[in-house]
């Protein structure tokens, strides 16, 4: 498999201390400015993997990759939480 | 490692991974900390920096390392942050002195030996190098990978001094790629202690078991150096976006869109890197992935 993937996109958010951010929020602007990185159509994304992830803060809902989809208006054929 | 495996299988063309985080404005590592009830919980040892702690505290006795070795990641990393303009330390730099004054957070950590607590996101998109050509950006090809999980209670650890999964899934990934140790122009590594980043490079064989102490001395892994890590300050220095932290980096200074901190004449390197190794692990030094990635 060498040589046959590549990474094409890099999203990045502010970071540091931001009160009043969800962790979703981060999730989603990050897979956003990625897409748009990329410049990839992003319908062609088909896939969405969250990174293995911290409990949710109170008040705040666990961030699952089905939840990413539906904010970013995807429809992957494969979710799944944890990489590495 | 997840997203190779379904693009490999068909199931997908572009795989999407993200990571976000309000860790440090919200009480999500609190809720987790308090939470943990383990048999080790009432003795006073819980989370992973006394895990690590333990890990650390043991290698110092058995091959000699500690905060005479730590202080060179801690300050080199800082370095670097202090040419990233996104780096939360952007504007701090850290002296040998502030590496010493740093409290203690668990002994032999200092706060300088652990990653921060950031509030933030960070995503990457993987696909076909075929469809890589067609896009926007240089092509930053996965010339090699490989996982190894020497998974075991902490406690019961066999591995905490190493070789921990670094050491096998070093040697996939560089087969994979079809190089030598040699041929990696700088390295992006996953830090949550400063001693995951020294155990990581001597699993991998950039020195021998010991000999971290004498190799990260004289600025090995800061500007300038002969062998850059984490050229973003990193998680100890950048911010935690787990290992999303060195892979984006790795990727960028691939694209050798870096600025101040970009890798080649910039920073006093005869040529821009071509072939970066990036890490990541998990629990307490209990799963290791390795990704090695080139400018094709």
């Amino acid at each position: 498999m060498k040589d046959k993937y590549a990474i094409v996109g890099v999203g990045y958010t502010p970071q540091g201390k931001l009160p009043g951010r969800s962790s979703l929020s981060f999730h989603l602007e990050a897979g956003v400015n990625a897409i748009q990185d990329a410049g990839i159509d992003p319908k062609e994304v088909d896939g969405i993997i969250c990174y293995r992830h911290f409990p949710p803060a109170s008040g705040e809902k666990d961030v699952t990759p089905y939840l990413v989809a539906q904010h970013l208006g995807l429809k992957p054929t494969y979710l799944a939480q944890d990489a590495n | 490692m997840h997203a190779v495996g379904v693009l490999e299988a068909g199931f997908c063309r572009a795989v999407l991974i993200t990571y976000g985080h309000s860790a440090r404005s919200s009480d999500s590592l609190l809720k987790m900390l308090t939470s943990m009830n383990a048999d080790e919980a009432v003795f006073g040892h819980f989370g992973a920096a006394a895990g690590y702690a333990l890990a650390a505290r043991r290698a110092m006795h058995e091959f000699g390392t500690g905060p005479e070795t730590w202080k060179h990641i801690a300050i080199s990393q800082r370095k670097w942050a202090n040419l990233n303009p996104q780096a939360v330390t952007f504007c701090e730099p850290m002296t040998e002195e502030d590496y010493f004054n740093s409290p203690w957070v668990v002994e032999p950590f200092r706060r300088a030996d652990n990653c921060l607590i950031t509030d933030g996101g960070r995503a990457i998109i993987v696909t076909t190098v075929e469809r890589a050509r067609n896009l926007r950006h240089p092509v930053v090809s996965i010339m090699g990978m490989g996982m190894h999980n020497p998974s075991a209670e902490v406690t019961m650890a066999t591995h905490l001094t190493g070789p921990t999964g670094a050491k096998v899934a070093g040697e996939q990934a560089l087969r994979m790629a079809g190089i030598t140790i040699e041929e990696i122009d700088a390295c992006e590594i996953y830090d949550c202690f400063t001693y995951t980043v020294e155990i990581t490079l001597q699993d991998y064989g950039f020195f021998r078991r010991g000999e971290g102490r004498d190799w990260f001395s004289e600025g090995t892994i800061a500007p300038g150096g002969r062998l850059p890590v984490n050229t973003s300050g990193g998680l100890l220095s950048e911010a935690y976006q787990m290992g999303l932290t060195p892979l984006s980096e790795a990727v960028m200074q691939l694209r050798r869109c870096c600025g101040m901190r970009q890798l080649g004449p910039e920073t006093g390197m005869k040529k821009y890197p071509e072939i970066i190794l990036c890490s990541d692990n998990g629990g307490i030094l209990q799963t290791h992935a390795c990704y090695v990635l080139r400018r094709m």
